[in-house]
């Protein structure tokens, strides 16, 4: 028996994993750091786009079922399914954090939702968020979880993949943060933090991804096969140009670059963490189709 | 209560396929479905080259990892050991595929007939019981013949060479459990912690 390449997972698995990981991920920098990314009626950017984005995950979730009809009864084995897990999260998120936001409305004006009981920051409110922002947290971890949690593909089984996920999550959100602020007032040394906080991340996310090419070549015959595949197979050019350098060395090194000047450059900021984007999509990407079955005889 | 299982006796197997397709007859899987696949490899080179086939399905584990990984519960082990998907509660997540590492279950996309568009009298008569497009699917270990009481599954019935065995794993003094015993039968991946009931002897 050969190792086999799974094909059960692929892009629309990738784009689910991304926009989970990214929007948990901006909830969480917006809930603890305050990084906001400016106010569109009354409520932040970085809240509403992490529900847009954790809900264009639960879609393409939905989607990619071959029942979606049948979506509610994946919420029937948190016990041991990480999926089960992940879709209860998705929905406790979007409905504590959506009534969250709602409070905060502006229109003409007006706060009509400013009565809520959980508006502001009321005990009911900092409660929402706390649960919002574990749900969070969940929705950003969980789908590396699924990876590790199987046995049949040695390259997935490893807690690296949802330890890369969630730092390249938190990257790619405060990559968001320095993408928008060329259009808000950041004060400079507040944009030198977010600059060093990015770079610390991109770093360590590669450093977890050399930490995964290291176990797999020696944990597993198979594990090493899917080595191969990233680094000299036909995933190389996405795994080690589109992910390693272009989304992780080369936004480094810009970072770097900008953040040493006597002033940080936005700009060179901003295209740094553009290049994180992709380059997170394509690691996700390039690690779930580099998945093979072990030989079972 | 007995936990069935099935002793697979490598060195006996001449390839004739007799077990995958008393499968698809038993079972009605459509086209792309096999429940019993005899995978086959070339090995050494003339003149002592030989083809050696590796008859699989489902092997029931104790502890099924496609079970744990199902989020809607649609995978369930019964007490006899069988693990088996029900189609009404599958969402089609195909978690189940990935997690096996034994590739025994088919996540089915379409029915489409086996010679064109138009099914055949035979597939209008089976296909029907399998309309589970958008779910997975995967040996039952014959399920509803062994319930009969006396009856093999499909491919053990059918096999010329009683390559497969069939029985009870719990019965030291079964026939599975003696060669098993006697011929040091081993489990696929046993690191995988999934404990299978289908054995091989080589």
């Amino acid at each position: 028996m050969e190792p086999k390449p799974q094909n059960v997972w692929g892009a629309p698995h990738t784009s689910w994993f991304f926009a989970m990981g990214v929007g948990g991920a901006l909830f969480i920098n917006r809930a603890l750091f305050g990084i906001e990314l400016g106010r569109i009626f009354g409520m932040t950017v970085a809240d509403l786009l992490s529900m847009i984005l954790i809900a264009i995950g639960g879609l393409i979730l939905i989607g990619d079922l071959g029942k979606p009809l049948r979506v509610l009864r994946a919420l029937l084995n948190p016990r041991t399914s990480w999926i089960s897990v992940g879709a209860i999260a998705d929905f406790v998120f979007l409905v504590l954090a959506g009534l969250w936001v709602i409070a905060d409305l502006e229109w003409q004006g007006a706060r009509p939702f400013a009565g809520l009981p959980w508006a502001g920051n009321s005990p009911l409110g900092i409660a929402f968020q706390v649960i919002a922002g574990a749900a969070a947290f969940i929705v950003i971890v969980y789908p590396g979880l699924v990876l590790a949690a199987s046995p049949s593909i040695p390259f997935w089984n490893t807690t690296l993949i949802p330890l890369q996920f969630l730092s390249f999550a938190f990257a790619s959100a405060l990559g968001l943060a320095l993408i928008v602020a060329l259009w808000l007032p950041v004060p400079p040394a507040l944009l030198t933090a977010w600059a060093s906080a990015e770079i610390l991340l991109l770093a360590a996310t590669l450093l977890l991804f050399l930490a995964h090419l290291l176990h797999g070549t020696t944990s597993h015959t198979t594990a090493k096969l899917s080595v191969d595949r990233l680094v000299k197979g036909e995933l190389q050019g996405p795994f080690i140009w589109g992910t390693l350098v272009g989304g992780l060395l080369l936004p480094i090194f810009l970072a770097l670059y900008a953040s040493l000047a006597a002033s940080p450059a936005p700009q060179l900021l901003a295209i740094s963490a553009l290049l994180t984007l992709p380059g997170n999509w394509l690691s996700k990407y390039t690690v779930i189709k580099a998945g093979s079955y072990a030989p079972f005889l | 209560m007995p936990r069935w299982g099935m002793v697979i006796d490598i060195s006996r197997c001449v390839g004739c396929y007799a077990c995958t397709v008393a499968c698809k007859v038993e079972n009605g899987t459509p086209p792309g479905v096999w429940y019993a696949p005899v995978y086959e490899k070339e090995v050494g080179s003339y003149p002592t080259a030989k083809r050696l086939f590796l008859p699989t399905l489902c092997y029931h584990c104790k502890n099924p990892p496609c079970m744990k990984a199902c989020p809607t519960r649609a995978i369930s082990k019964r007490e006899d050991g069988v693990v088996l998907v029900d189609p009404n509660k599958c969402c089609g997540s195909r978690a189940c595929v990935a997690a096996c590492p034994y590739g025994a279950l088919t996540f089915v996309e379409e029915i489409k007939g086996e010679f064109g568009a138009e099914l055949t009298p035979w597939e209008q008569a089976r296909y029907p019981q399998n309309d589970g497009v958008g779910t997975v699917q995967k040996c039952t270990f014959c399920a509803h013949r062994i319930d009969q009481g006396n009856l093999e599954p499909a491919c053990v019935q059918t096999c010329p060479t009683r390559c497969r065995i069939f029985g009870d794993l719990e019965d030291p003094g079964s026939e599975v459990s003696k060669l098993i015993r006697e011929h040091n039968g081993t489990q696929a991946r046993p690191e995988a912690g999934t404990d299978p009931s289908v054995f091989y002897l080589r």
